[in-house]
């Protein structure tokens, strides 16, 4: 067994037998990797050299998790700067980063919004969520949004009921480019961390402490406030009806 | 333009809840040191009007944030039943979200004030009738109850990085120190409007005008001092925090902030109360305030503690962490 293997081994271990467990460990172990229940570390990794912006993951999102109008949980922003002939246009797909650090975790007084121990996916209970929207407040990605059926609080959630069925989330299936790579950041294996391993990768916002589990290759950070101490002009097209990033 | 998800109800809510808390907190401590004789000085008049303040106050701001709740608003739309008491689920779970527990907070002042604002509504309630304990009782729980209700709000806004603005534990000092200056203020509006009418003692009465505006000269000077430091240590950080304060230094709140809160709700209000108490604190005059400056006074000051709510739930939400 190689290295990596072992270390997410007893990584997985960890988690599985927390606490007082610890000393059953050594007794529960076999039996846990026989089942193949591991914990999985769901990332994703957006390489935006492929994307185009052809918004193909916006409207699989839509249809797929049935999104109401004027609502959005994925979307692509178009990042323009400089002046004519230097000029750049970026694309910045955006979706919840599942944070390893969930804010929007740790503020909701309900407990309706919970990251997954299985699979580190941060959902929210629309039946126990009373839409209070503290965690729209908490959010620094501004992710969330109030659903205006249900009343409660709502976001991606990696699709989830695909993701559960051992399928890829709708927008990684429609991408053209195959700018998207989704998988499992425990398995050394997975194309993810393969990818993660090999190309230097960013995070948005970082300084938030979040642990985002969305990455980045090439991706364009610039953002409107940066105009001034760039000296050039940028734009910030965010495609949904918040005009404005958060 | 950022939208603002928290809007006028919290607002609200953070004002009223936020006098309520300050007023019943004022009324029990006031009680606890001097009400409960039945002496010309006893201060239990002027504890009964904070008692009977603090629960409608802190149960209308209540309506508010419940008002405001996604669940509810659906409810509204679609009639379901059910949506309506979406909220009782803030009551089978207690976690560290500052907003679970200060639901708790919240729920038990409403109680308790409730009661304790019942042991002051009898025709014959006096110091000594047979409610005292029971009163006594709850006013040693109303004091920690209301400086909780005041405080959590501002712990709450306080504790998301992604909301810099919000982001200093000033900011429940703050919020605490205003509450306690708009209780204060309340207490002296209801009794300039209504206490002349069955006023027992003018000696004591007066008396007791000049200890609750000169607490609220102090509150307020507390509340400016705070202010000052939030101020400072957000302008002196960089990044984020920085950014976010500039709303009010120089940004599209800056003629609320400093003309609606700090020059009308802080500035004027404690010129005119130290233009009064100052005669009466150096060279031991009687302190008189004629009742229309009383009434202009409170009402500048509840404006201001309103106006601090209003530029604070806006900003924070208008600005946010800088680059992506």
């Amino acid at each position: 067994m190689s290295e990596g293997k072992e270390l997410s081994r007893r990584g997985a271990i960890k988690v599985l037998g927390a606490g007082s467990a610890a000393a059953a460990a050594s007794v529960v172990a076999p039996a846990a990797a026989s089942t193949a229940e591991r914990t999985k570390r769901y990332a994703m990794v957006i390489d935006t050299r492929k994307c185009v912006g052809c918004h193909a993951c916006s409207v699989s999102c839509k249809a797929e998790n049935d999104v109401p109008l004027g609502e959005t949980r994925s979307w692509v922003e178009y990042v323009e700067k400089g002046d004519f002939p230097d000029v750049r246009r970026s694309f910045l797909p955006r979706l919840c980063n599942q944070c390893e650090n969930p804010q929007c975790v740790s503020v909701c007084p309900t407990g309706a919004t919970y990251k997954r121990k299985e699979d580190g996916i941060v959902v929210v209970d629309s039946d126990v969520c009373i839409g209070c929207k503290y965690c729209l407040q908490s959010c620094p990605y501004g992710m969330r949004f109030i659903n205006p059926k249900t009343g409660t609080a709502d976001k991606c959630d990696f699709c989830l009921h695909r993701v559960e069925k051992g399928m890829v989330p709708a927008c990684v299936n429609t991408c053209q480019g195959r700018a998207r790579i989704f998988g499992d950041l425990n398995d050394p294996d997975s194309e993810v961390s393969k990818v993660i391993r090999t190309n230097a990768t960013t995070v948005l916002r970082p300084d938030m402490g979040t642990g985002p589990m969305v990455y980045y290759i090439d991706a364009d950070h610039t953002d409107e406030r940066d105009a001034e101490k760039l000296g050039t002009y940028v734009r910030v097209e965010t495609h949904r009806r918040q005009q404005k990033r958060v | 333009m950022h939208e603002l998800n928290w809007g006028l109800p919290v607002i609200l809510y953070l004002f009223l809840g936020g006098m309520g808390a300050g007023s019943g907190a004022v009324s029990a401590y006031v009680f606890l040191r001097n009400g409960d004789g039945n002496f010309p000085a006893s201060n239990f008049r002027l504890a009964r009007w904070g008692a009977l303040a603090a629960p409608p106050l802190v149960i209308i701001g209540t309506g508010m944030i419940v008002f405001e709740l996604g669940t509810f608003q659906v409810a509204l739309q679609t009639l379901d039943f059910s949506l309506f008491f979406r909220f009782i689920n803030l009551f089978k779970v207690i976690n560290l979200s500052p907003m679970s527990i200060g639901s708790w907070v919240l729920a038990l002042f409403i109680l308790v004030s409730i009661v304790y604002a019942y042991t002051f509504i009898g025709k014959n309630a006096q110091s000594g009738d047979q409610l005292h304990s029971l009163r006594k009782l709850l006013a040693w729980a109303m004091v920690p109850l209301g400086i909780g209700v005041a405080l959590y709000t501002g712990i709450l806004l306080g504790a998301m990085p992604g909301r810099p603005f919000w982001n200093s534990p000033l900011l429940a000092l703050l919020f605490m120190v205003s509450a306690l200056s708009t209780g204060v203020a309340g207490i002296l509006l209801l009794r300039a409007l209504f206490g002349h009418k069955h006023m027992v003692n003018a000696e004591n009465f007066e008396r007791n005008s000049y200890m609750l505006a000169s607490s609220d000269l102090v509150l307020i000077a507390l509340e400016a001092g705070v202010l000052v430091l939030f101020l400072i240590f957000a302008h002196l950080t960089v990044g984020n925090v920085h950014a976010a304060v500039s709303v009010i230094l120089g940004g599209e709140l800056t003629t609320y902030f400093w003309l609606g809160f700090v020059i009308l709700g802080l500035l004027i209000p404690a010129a005119i109360e130290l233009k009064y108490i100052l005669p009466a604190l150096l060279r031991r005059e009687q302190f008189s305030i004629p009742r229309n400056m009383e009434i202009i006074v409170c009402a500048l000051v509840l404006i201001g503690g309103f106006m601090l709510r209003y530029i604070v739930v806006t900003a924070g939400q208008v600005t946010g962490p800088v680059g992506i």
